[in-house]
């Protein structure tokens, strides 16, 4: 009885985690966890659990686990055993399905301390099994020589790239050298993404890039820009950091990213809640790096985008 | 701001997402383990070693390339391994050595260290993890076996089963011969298979959950830039880098991914954040003590943690001259 007991409870757990694994990846909750390359896993592994349970639970109960003689697992019909492994391997995570906010509060986000140089993050897209690319919007072809690894087509217009000028901010357009003179920047521009107000829509991870980039910086002046991320507010009314989430594999590898934005008036936000910024981006040159500021015309909430992480 | 800010959400985000990722490998591992246990004869697993235990050693070593496990599905893997008659310097020596040496994790480490020196940087941490793995596996040869194994964990005869013998032995092959011959047909094979597998998972899984909790706690509630600024000695940098890796928990097929991201601690240090992680965290600790003492799995920890630390801060210097990295 006993063992019938224990063989019922501990089929229930695998099932009980299964079941768990399913629901997050059919309601899509899983892809705020994990980088898309493990999701699969959560599906089949969510699939065998539930199999593997009912097997375990609907098996006839023999004295031993194992062949006889050879079995490595003490007592499996304890019920302290079969009780442990209920309370910590199901009830957390059904806690989690019930409880987590699928993400990070400031506190995490402080903890971890924001990504300084964004060029010496990992790329899956250099990676041979990259099967997504969500770290930047900007087409390869746009960047020209300053990617030319990744670019596959040539630009249109069969122009040599400029000789990198100086680093000067780049304010409004004050750091074009000669706006009579077309640069391959304007014609690479003509890729930069759109959203529904003309506005050109970027990522965070694409202003940071720009600090190293000077194309990108020469491209992004001038241009109205719309960026979506999450509200850290500043130590004062005046600025706001701007925050997206970079992960390697997991949720549990996270590193913060973050343009500083600058706000001329009042305004209310929640706490890591959702901002659309609309703005020009400014970049400062402070040593051997250009640092980017955000000076934001409007900020609004808006909805989480389908992937709240980058990757 | 306080170095240690708990909350609830930040710890369920990232428990749940440890959990997420690492339970399906934990799965994978326990069902490698069930189908040994029921399909594969003893003879098999002891007879493909070398009969000589130095040699058996230095061939474990090498059998993550067949079996390529990472370190969340290892252990119950050994655990079936050590209880068909592998020698428990043998299974050790695999347990270090394939969360490192198996092409997964060779051609991640190359992914993830693309442009910066990919070729030294994949062969270096195989070739460290394999040594040291070896290195720890000839040392345990002069334990024996009841003084490391946990009570009740492996079953051992009162004949010498685990000892640096590598013939299989006589209960051993009845067994098999039980599982394998006329008596039992294919789906009580599976059925027997599936069964073990699960109770393999649940002894895993429970240390593993409890480990994703507490580097769940660290990840998120820790102040991490208490320890950045160790990154500027070669030492304390060193030092750092394996307590990272000791409470993150990583996986071994992924690692590699965020060691590239610490640029501000040299290479070596690096280093060996790479090879002591897949080889000794918060997680293993407790994995390990479901077949090991807990005396032996501390001394491990801590061998582990002197013998990379040595290697990493005072040769690789070395090796990596000349390299901009």
């Amino acid at each position: 009885m006993r063992a019938k007991l224990s063989n019922l409870i501990n089929g229930i757990t695998l099932i009980g985690v299964g079941a768990v694994l399913l629901d997050f990846f059919f309601t899509g909750r899983v892809d705020q966890y994990l980088h898309p390359q493990f999701r699969p896993w959560t599906l089949v592994a969510g699939v065998i659990f539930c199999v593997v349970g009912i097997v375990y639970a609907a098996a006839k109960t023999t004295a031993q686990c194992c062949i006889d003689g050879e079995c490595v697992h003490q007592d499996v019909n304890s019920p302290v055993r079969t009780l442990v492994a209920f309370l910590v391997l199901f009830v957390p995570l059904a806690a989690g399905v019930a409880l987590s906010k699928d993400g990070y509060d400031q506190h995490a986000v402080l903890n971890r301390g924001f990504v300084q140089d964004i060029t010496k993050l990992p790329s899956r897209s250099s990676s041979p099994t990259a099967g997504t690319q969500n770290n930047q919007v900007i087409p390869p072809q746009a960047l020209g020589a300053d990617m030319d690894e990744r670019a596959s087509q040539p630009l249109p217009q069969d122009t040599p790239s400029l000789p990198a000028g100086p680093d000067v901010a780049t304010n409004g357009g004050t750091g074009q050298a000669n706006p009579a003179v077309p640069s391959p920047d304007e014609g690479s521009a003509q890729y930069l993404p759109k959203a529904a107000d003309g506005n050109v829509a970027l990522e965070v991870t694409d202003l940071l890039y720009a600090e190293s980039e000077d194309s990108l910086r020469r491209m992004f002046a001038d241009k109205t820009i719309e960026v979506i991320g999450q509200y850290l507010p500043g130590s004062d009314g005046k600025q706001f950091k701007l925050v997206r989430m970079f992960i390697v594999c997991c949720a549990a590898d996270a590193r913060p990213l973050a343009v500083p934005v600058a706000v001329s008036g009042p305004m209310t936000a929640t706490e890591m809640g959702w901002v659309k910024v609309v703005g020009k981006a400014t970049y400062t040159q402070k040593g051997d790096r250009a640092h980017v500021v955000l000076q934001a015309d409007k900020v609004e909430p808006t909805d989480p985008p389908a992937e709240a992480m980058l990757y | 701001m306080s170095w240690f800010t708990f909350t609830w959400q930040n710890f369920l985000f990232s428990f749940l997402a440890l959990a997420f990722e690492g339970l399906p490998f934990v799965l994978v591992g326990s069902l490698i383990s069930g189908a040994i246990a029921a399909f594969v004869p003893s003879r098999i697993i002891t007879g493909v070693l070398p009969k000589n235990g130095l040699l058996a050693t230095l061939a474990s070593g090498l059998l993550g390339l067949c079996f390529p496990v990472c370190e969340c599905g290892i252990v119950p893997v050994v655990r079936r391994l050590i209880n068909k008659g592998l020698p428990v310097s043998c299974g050790v020596t695999f347990m270090l050595a394939s969360p490192i040496v198996n092409p997964i994790v060779a051609f991640s480490t190359f992914a993830a260290f693309r442009g910066q020196a990919p070729w030294l940087n994949m062969s270096t941490r195989l070739v460290l993890g394999y040594f040291v793995a070896v290195v720890v596996g000839l040392t345990v040869r002069l334990f024996k076996p009841e003084s490391i194994l946990r009570k009740g964990a492996v079953k051992i005869p009162a004949r010498k089963r685990l000892a640096f013998s590598i013939s299989p032995l006589p209960d051993a092959a009845m067994n098999d011969a039980a599982m394998n011959g006329f008596e039992a047909t294919f789906p009580q094979k599976i059925i027997a298979a599936v069964r073990m597998a699960c109770d393999d998972f649940i002894d895993t899984a429970i240390f593993f959950m409890i480990g994703a909790a507490v580097a769940a706690t660290f990840n998120t509630a820790v102040d991490q830039q208490v320890i950045l600024p160790l990154a500027l000695d070669p030492t304390l940098s060193t030092v750092s880098m394996m307590a990272i890796a000791l409470v993150l928990t990583l996986c071994s097929t992924s690692d590699a991914f965020i060691a590239a991201t610490f640029v501000s601690f040299p290479i070596f240090a690096r280093m060996a954040f790479m090879v002591f992680g897949p080889m000794f965290d918060l997680k293993l600790f407790f994995l390990y003590s479901v077949v090991f003492k807990k005396r032996f799995v501390i001394g491990l920890g801590i061998g582990l943690f002197v013998l990379v630390g040595i290697i990493c801060s005072r040769l690789l210097i070395y090796v990596y001259a000349g390299q901009a990295l």
